[in-house]
């Protein structure tokens, strides 16, 4: 085949240079490159690959001329070769299908590929790829061709520099835009749910993705869950623990992690799950408050993409905004769970306060009343909302309650508990009550407040005192049967002996005598009787204190 | 005429019950002390007791009880200065045939005494039937 001549040179070169300056994208670059290069070069087939700094190999970024098995091979050249394109030099092979130690024969055979010239894409003596000319014609590339070759593929890394700095520029300002949307968006809302869906649907758009997950860290097990999905299937999503996959292990340890093909990765677990779902690439970034991972976040692409920086930073910089606000939501779901059992408990608390039947109130060490309960209320006849705050003593004003005793008083003195009794008269007859007086002590042991009880204890002490008589008239009844007792014998011989001599007299006047003496015994008697059957007495007075008692 | 065995701690109310009842035709044993009251039932033939119910070491309650297990036929009269619902329930669910209350008059206390020795040779004329 007849070489190239520099006029040519020229024409392609300058061909080559207006095309890639009409634009800017970096993709258009590359897919512009390699539709024209075949025809200009006449070769049969040109690819650019670019280099992935994550994990220093170079992934497709453009091809003509290929058929997809070819392009989806395992290697793209010998080690050897990699090795010289990643020392900046260019490697020319002719009868690659014939190079029997060289990976992947088949694919190249049945591709029907003969010669290849791989050139490194420079830029600032950096390789940022590579350019491959194929031809299916055994072609032996000229010193010429190669150093013209090695100008183009350095024209090509200028263009694609350029153009990855235009697009980086313009993603950058996009993706500034976005952060400030994103950032108002989340900031807006405290509802944990309304955040976190905020943020995948969000990511996804502004990195223009197929999908965005979120998973927290649950405390309790230290496992992630999956609590906000864009873009991806029910099936999916309920796929499988993901602890085990090494991008999730990196990202945990707060690095994100990129990844070009999925399917070909030993980072990635579910290859075959992400295959069917349409996933190509993927980033997994830490979600971070300050400084420790709560989570991981991960966007999905359905075409293969090489991360760049920019968006890896861009999707930091969300992360830590979502971080922020996963914690601030989380924080105010906390904050609203502890008000609501809170207010609960409040309320319980003053249910109770107010089905205790005796009065309660609560006063501060100022002698303020801070609480009261429905029952004190309702005795002092009034509102609430007119005695909170009141001075205790102005409660008191107009209520027969003796306030010298008072146990609040004596609470706040010794901060000891205290309480005293008090009689209060009624229209239905006098009433007593017992005012229990307890402190409620701060951290330093000083009266902070003081509860105090008063509960009517007027059905109490009327037992008392009915069980006070009640003992009374016991020990009273059995003082009486014992007397009884010990007279009624000796009566009984008396009363007997009288009524036996009464027969044996004849003296008209002793007769007489004896009768006296038989009716006085009998009347004895009859008061032993009483003694004997007693239900009761009534105390009266005698003389001066003395007081004598008439039997029931 | 019977054979009475009568036992309170006051001995004046012993010999009082004594010389009612021996006028009546009666023989009359008194005692004051347990012990000897019950040693003499057991020794004896008696058809009445007439038991006070506070005594110096058994109450008469008791004394019944032992009485009437050597002779269930035998009659008996309690006779307390203290009527409790306790002892009369006791005392008759024993066997006693009356429960008088100190002081009883003296023709009460005959009349009682000869309606209980009625009733027992009722008794026994029901028994020869």
């Amino acid at each position: 085949m007849e070489p190239i001549n520099e006029l040519k040179y020229l024409k392609v070169f300058q061909k080559v240079t207006k095309l890639i300056s009409m634009v800017l994208d970096h993709q258009q670059v590359m897919d512009t490159i390699v539709r024209e290069l075949p025809g200009l070069l006449d070769i049969d087939a040109a690819t650019i690959r670019l280099l992935d700094p994550s994990t220093q190999t170079f992934v497709m970024g453009a091809a003509h001329g290929l058929s997809m098995e070819y392009l989806s091979r395992d290697h793209i050249d010998t080690e050897e070769t990699i090795a010289m394109i990643n020392s900046g030099y260019p490697v020319a092979k002719t009868d690659v299908d014939q190079n029997v130690p060289f990976k992947d024969q088949d694919l190249i055979h049945q591709e029907g590929i003969k010669s290849v010239l791989t050139l490194p894409i420079l830029f600032q003596d950096s390789v940022i790829g590579i350019l491959r000319l194929l031809t299916r014609r055994n072609r032996v590339f000229t010193s010429e061709e190669i150093s013209f070759s090695m100008a183009l593929a350095e024209q090509v890394g200028i263009a694609l520099s350029n153009g990855r700095m235009f697009t980086e520029m313009e993603t950058q300002i996009n993706f500034m835009k976005d952060v400030q949307d994103i950032s108002a968006l989340v900031s807006s809302t405290l509802d944990l749910d309304s955040v976190l869906h905020t943020i995948v649907e969000r990511l996804s758009r502004s990195m223009g993705c197929k999908a965005c997950t979120i998973r927290l860290l649950r405390a309790e097990t230290n496992q992630l869950e999956l609590v906000a999905a864009h873009g991806i299937s029910e099936a999916y999503s309920q796929r499988g623990e993901i602890e085990g996959e090494r991008n999730i292990a990196t990202a945990l340890s707060g690095e994100p992690v990129s990844i070009y093909d999925v399917s070909h990765d030993a980072r990635v677990l579910y290859d075959d799950n992400m295959r069917k779902e349409g996933i190509k690439s993927l980033l997994a970034i830490p979600l971070k408050v300050k400084g420790e991972v709560i989570g991981i976040l991960r966007i999905l692409s359905d075409v293969h993409h090489c991360f760049t920086s920019s968006e890896i930073n861009f999707a930091v910089t969300i992360a830590e905004i979502g971080g922020t606000a996963i914690q601030n939501a989380r924080n105010y779901r906390k904050i609203t769970l502890l008000f609501n059992q809170v207010e609960e408990s409040e309320h319980f608390i003053a249910n109770i306060l107010n089905c205790i039947r005796p009065q309660l109130l609560v006063v501060d060490k100022d002698r303020h009343l801070v609480l009261a309960n429905r029952e004190f209320l309702t005795v002092l006849g009034k509102e609430e909302n007119e005695v909170l705050g009141a001075d205790y003593g102005s409660l008191w004003v107009g209520q027969q309650c003796p306030m010298g005793n008072c146990p609040m008083e004596q609470v706040l003195e010794t901060g000891l508990a205290a309480s005293f009794e008090h009689q209060v008269i009624k229209e239905d007859g006098p009433h007593w009550f017992e005012r229990t007086a307890s402190p409620m002590l701060n951290n330093d042991g000083t009266v902070e407040y003081v509860i105090e009880v008063i509960s009517d204890i007027t059905a109490k002490r009327q037992l008392e005192q009915e069980q006070l008589e009640r003992v009374k008239l016991q020990g009273v009844v059995e003082l009486a049967g014992t007397v009884a007792h010990e007279i009624n014998s000796p009566l009984f011989a008396a009363l007997g002996t009288a009524q036996l001599l009464e027969d044996e007299l004849e003296s008209k006047e002793l007769i007489e005598d004896v009768h006296t003496i038989i009716r006085n015994l009998k009347n004895i008697g009859e008061l032993t009787r009483k003694m004997t059957t007693m239900t009761g007495f009534e105390s009266r007075d005698y003389v001066g204190d003395t007081k004598i008692v008439t039997l029931r | 005429m019977a054979e009475i065995l009568a036992l309170d701690d006051v001995q004046d109310a012993t010999v009082l019950i004594g010389k009612i009842l021996t006028k009546k035709g009666h023989t009359v044993h008194t005692f004051t002390e347990e012990d000897e009251a019950i040693a003499y039932a057991k020794a004896n033939k008696i058809d009445l007791a007439i038991l006070d119910i506070k005594l110096k070491k058994m109450s008469g309650v008791e004394v019944l009880g032992l009485l009437k297990a050597d002779t269930p036929a035998m009659h008996a009269i309690m006779l307390t200065g203290y009527p409790t619902v306790e002892t009369a329930r006791e005392a008759i669910s024993l066997g006693a045939d009356e429960y008088c209350v100190k002081p009883i008059d003296r023709d009460e206390l005959e009349e009682k005494v000869e309606k209980v020795l009625k009733g027992k040779e009722k008794k026994c004329s029901n028994c020869k039937i």
